[in-house]
């Protein structure tokens, strides 16, 4: 662009050295520029009018393209994706702690507290919210999703005849019958539930990590931005070849466009700068302490289960002991686990907190079930289902409420966090695709008018 | 729960879900028979084993050795092919051995716990035939036929040192016209760990409360700390000591019911939960395991111990195959298949069984383990 500040005369039209120009040109160099059609300026005129007004609005329907598909997977993340893999999250541990609060129900006597029973009851509620919602939004093409859904659409009753049985026949008398059956119920949790849950918990996480890349993925951003550059360049020789031909250093339309171009290259830069910045901070400062800290929940309500129904089961076998210690593992606190794991991701806030004391909790009960394994080796089993299901300070149940309180407090925050750094993420890019409409239709318009200004001149 | 009017949107919402995701009839996965549906159609299994060659293993319980080797026996003569090799190691070598791999057939007492089954989902529980536990006594002086009658109750407070003498106003509450003599209770219970304890003191907890709080049940329970208690190892050691100690109670299982009686010791009418005394005929066990067969869940794990039959025998028990739904081989696989299917059918004919005292599988029973037999890959 020019640079010069002067503003001389308008030149007076010169058209026969124009056209005696244009016709000093070879034949074959023009191309399909032949002297006979291009050869005078004015039509050169009307073709850069023509050239820039299409570029321009392209350029402005890309911008805004590339401008609305990022700022629709950002949206998208926040308010779909987002909250669906936390529902998926949510579904796998309303259907782990159903299972928990069934066997603990089960071995509190055949008139289960109330408390409890309303606990289950909205478990398998929740459940069933999830599950609706999940399904409704579930990709039709995604059939190892959908298949996970109809397992657990299919299971869930399924489990939840079991558990009445099971009830059923404790009310009746048949404790040991009914304990079969809460066994079974717990094996079909175990072995379908959740471990369909898990598949839609992953599946939906795909989803969401997916939709995350496309909000910060940089083809379509570089694809505009090389086009900018090519119409930056194309405002410029024009001004460059204007001024040659019609002695003035500025053309006002082109200078307008320009700057407009400038502009919105510039925003676009910086709000896909700040949403690709917002998004990867909420990954890796939200969402992956939050997985992580899920995870943990899941383990210990699995361990929690080991501890109850080894009770129920009473068969000898130290199988559930091993499941614990391998649960006990994966949670953590120690290297490679869950929470150690969450600890390391989380920002220093109140998730960090929820954490330590998660930590702390974890220790404790872990000891605690220690002890109560120790009573099943020594076959004690009125003390035992004392500190498995007891409501005192130094019971197992006490214990693992406070970690999964914890637990769940932790999660809370680290959601906050990604809620936030995402919604600032997606919020960076609002206006964009409008700006680019606008700028768009400003650019083709002032290039227009710009170079008409010039083309009366020569009329 | 008692109440689940609650669940009912939600159930429905999730039977929606299923009609919306469009797979309400995806099959559960082979090993994981706990659909909640029975197969719609019968299983395909092979009518007998392939030409070739073939071995099968199988260790485990003791109580069913006789009846597995016996087993053997007659599908090597009726399949030369196929040679099967029985050991009598135990319940918990048998479910280890089916675990590992290292045995096709574990034979076991008892069927696996949750635990077992979530760290090896592959395995089944396939059930082979009804069984029994018989309390015998020795008490001197009684009248052949004659069965003194004990309840859960009574026996719960014998075990646990509050009924001294066999002359106690609780028995001879139970049985009038019964000379019972004044002789020591002398509790006998098993040294090791043992599913036979497991029955036994399941069937003393579903009848006194206080046992079950204190003492409880299992395969292992610390049992009160008596002067006048014994404990034997196994069965032959239950009958063998309970024959020399007067005021002896022993529990035994039923396949060493001749053994007991050959010993003199005296067989006990147990009371069901039905308040009605019952011998362990083959009438009274079938019973109590038909009473159960409609809501026998599909993998076929069940305690039958004091259940809702009338007539039933009270102390009952699935004896069970555990075999796991991966072999390593399609034509092993088929063998097993062909061999657990016999089992159940042609050798749960009262040739096989009345050896061991044990009784037939229902045949919804069959049908279901048949569905199991079917998904072994």
């Amino acid at each position: 662009m020019a640079s010069t500040t002067s503003s001389p005369p308008p030149a007076q039209p010169a058209p026969p050295q124009r056209q005696h120009a244009a016709a000093a040109l070879p034949a074959r160099r023009v191309g399909w520029l032949t002297p006979r059609r291009w050869s005078s300026t004015p039509q050169l005129l009307g073709l850069a009018i023509v050239a820039l007004v299409l570029a321009s609005v392209g350029w402005g329907v890309v911008g805004a393209w590339t401008a609305g598909q990022h700022a629709s997977a950002a949206a998208d993340v926040v308010h779909v994706k987002e909250p669906l893999s936390f529902e998926a999250q949510r579904l796998y541990q309303s259907l782990s702690d159903a299972d928990v609060t069934a066997t603990t129900a089960f071995l509190s006597g055949p008139q289960e507290p109330l408390a409890m029973r309303q606990h289950y009851e909205a478990d398998i509620a929740q459940a069933g919210a999830y599950l609706s919602d999940l399904t409704a939004a579930a990709s039709p093409g995604d059939s190892q999703l959908r298949s996970s859904l109809a397992a657990v659409a299919t299971g869930l009753p399924v489990y939840t005849g079991y558990v009445k049985q099971a009830q059923s026949d404790y009310v009746l008398g048949y404790q040991l019958t009914g304990g079969s059956f809460m066994q079974v119920a717990s094996e079909q949790m175990h072995l379908t539930l959740l471990p369909a849950a898990r598949s839609i918990y992953s599946r939906t996480n795909a989803s969401l990590a997916a939709r995350s890349a496309q909000a910060t993925g940089a083809p379509w951003i570089a694809i505009t931005l090389v086009f900018s550059v090519a119409l930056w360049i194309l405002l410029y020789r024009s001004q460059r070849w204007l001024s040659k031909r019609t002695q003035r250093t500025f053309n006002f339309g082109l200078l307008a466009s320009s700057i407009a171009l400038t502009v919105t290259a510039i925003w676009l830069v910086v709000a896909f700068a700040v949403t690709r910045s917002d998004l990867g901070s909420a990954e890796t400062r939200g969402s992956t302490p939050a997985q992580a800290l899920a995870q943990a929940t899941i383990a210990v309500q699995q361990a929690r289960g080991d501890e109850i129904l080894n009770l129920i089961s009473r068969s000898g076998s130290t199988s559930f002991q091993g499941d614990f210690a391998a649960e006990q593992r994966q949670a953590g606190p120690g290297p490679g686990s869950f929470l150690s794991t969450a600890a390391a991701a989380s920002p220093d806030n109140s998730a960090a907190r929820s954490i330590a004391a998660a930590e702390a909790d974890a220790r404790s009960w872990y000891a605690t079930s220690t002890q109560v394994f120790n009573l099943d080796v020594a076959a004690n089993y009125a003390a035992e289902t004392s500190r498995v299901i007891g409501t005192g300070p130094g019971s197992a149940a006490a214990g693992f409420t406070r970690l999964e309180s914890d637990l769940a407090d932790a999660i809370s925050a680290d959601q906050a966090v990604f809620s936030s750094d995402a919604a600032a993420g997606a919020n960076a890019l609002s206006g964009l695709e409008v700006a680019f409409i606008v700028a768009g239709v400003l650019m083709a318009s002032a290039a227009a008018w710009g170079l008409s200004q010039r083309l009366s001149e020569y009329q | 729960m008692a109440s689940y009017s609650r669940l009912l949107p939600a159930l429905a919402g999730i039977a929606l879900a299923g009609v919306l995701a469009g797979c309400a009839t995806a099959a559960p996965p082979p090993g994981q028979s706990l659909a909640g549906t029975a197969a719609q159609t019968p299983p395909r299994l092979p009518s007998g084993p392939g030409s070739a060659p073939l071995k099968l293993t199988e260790t485990g319980s003791t109580l069913l050795y006789p009846l597995l080797t016996s087993w053997a026996s007659a599908y090597h003569q009726q399949y030369g092919q196929v040679t099967i090799t029985t050991a009598a190691t135990g319940s918990g070598a048998g479910i280890k051995a089916a675990s590992a791999g290292t045995a096709a057939i574990g034979a076991s007492d008892a069927f696996l716990s949750s635990g077992n089954l979530v760290s090896h989902p592959s395995l089944l529980n396939i059930p082979l035939a009804i069984s029994a536990q018989q309390v015998n006594y020795n008490v001197p002086g009684l009248g052949p036929g004659t069965h003194i009658r004990l309840t859960g109750a009574v026996l719960a407070a014998m075990y646990s040192g509050s009924i001294t003498s066999w002359k106690d106003r609780a028995i001879a509450a139970l049985n009038p016209g019964v000379p019972l003599p004044n002789v020591k209770v002398v509790p006998m219970h098993r040294a090791e760990s043992s599913g036979d304890t497991f029955l036994f003191t399941s069937y003393l907890a579903t009848g006194a409360p206080g046992w079950n709080s204190v003492f409880g049940y299992g395969t292992t329970v610390a049992w009160p700390h008596l002067s006048s208690a014994l404990a034997a190892h196994g069965n032959t050691g239950m009958v063998a000591g309970c024959k020399v100690t007067p005021g002896c109670v022993a529990y035994v299982g039923i396949s060493y019911l001749s053994d007991a009686l050959s010993a003199h010791l005296g067989e006990a009418e147990l009371a069901n939960a039905s308040g009605h005394f019952e011998l362990p005929t083959p009438a009274t066990m079938s019973a109590a395991a038909a009473s159960l067969v409609s809501v026998l869940p599909p993998n076929e794990t069940m305690s039958m111990i004091n259940g809702p039959a009338a007539d039933g025998y009270p102390i009952v028990n699935y004896e069970y195959a555990i075999v796991s739904s991966r072999q390593p081989s399609a034509a092993k696989a088929r063998d097993l298949q062909a061999f657990l299917h016999w089992a159940t059918t042609a050798g749960n004919a009262a040739s096989f069984l009345n050896q061991v005292r044990f009784q037939p599988l229902p045949a919804a029973v069959v049908t279901l383990a048949d569905s199991q037999i079917a998904s072994i890959r």
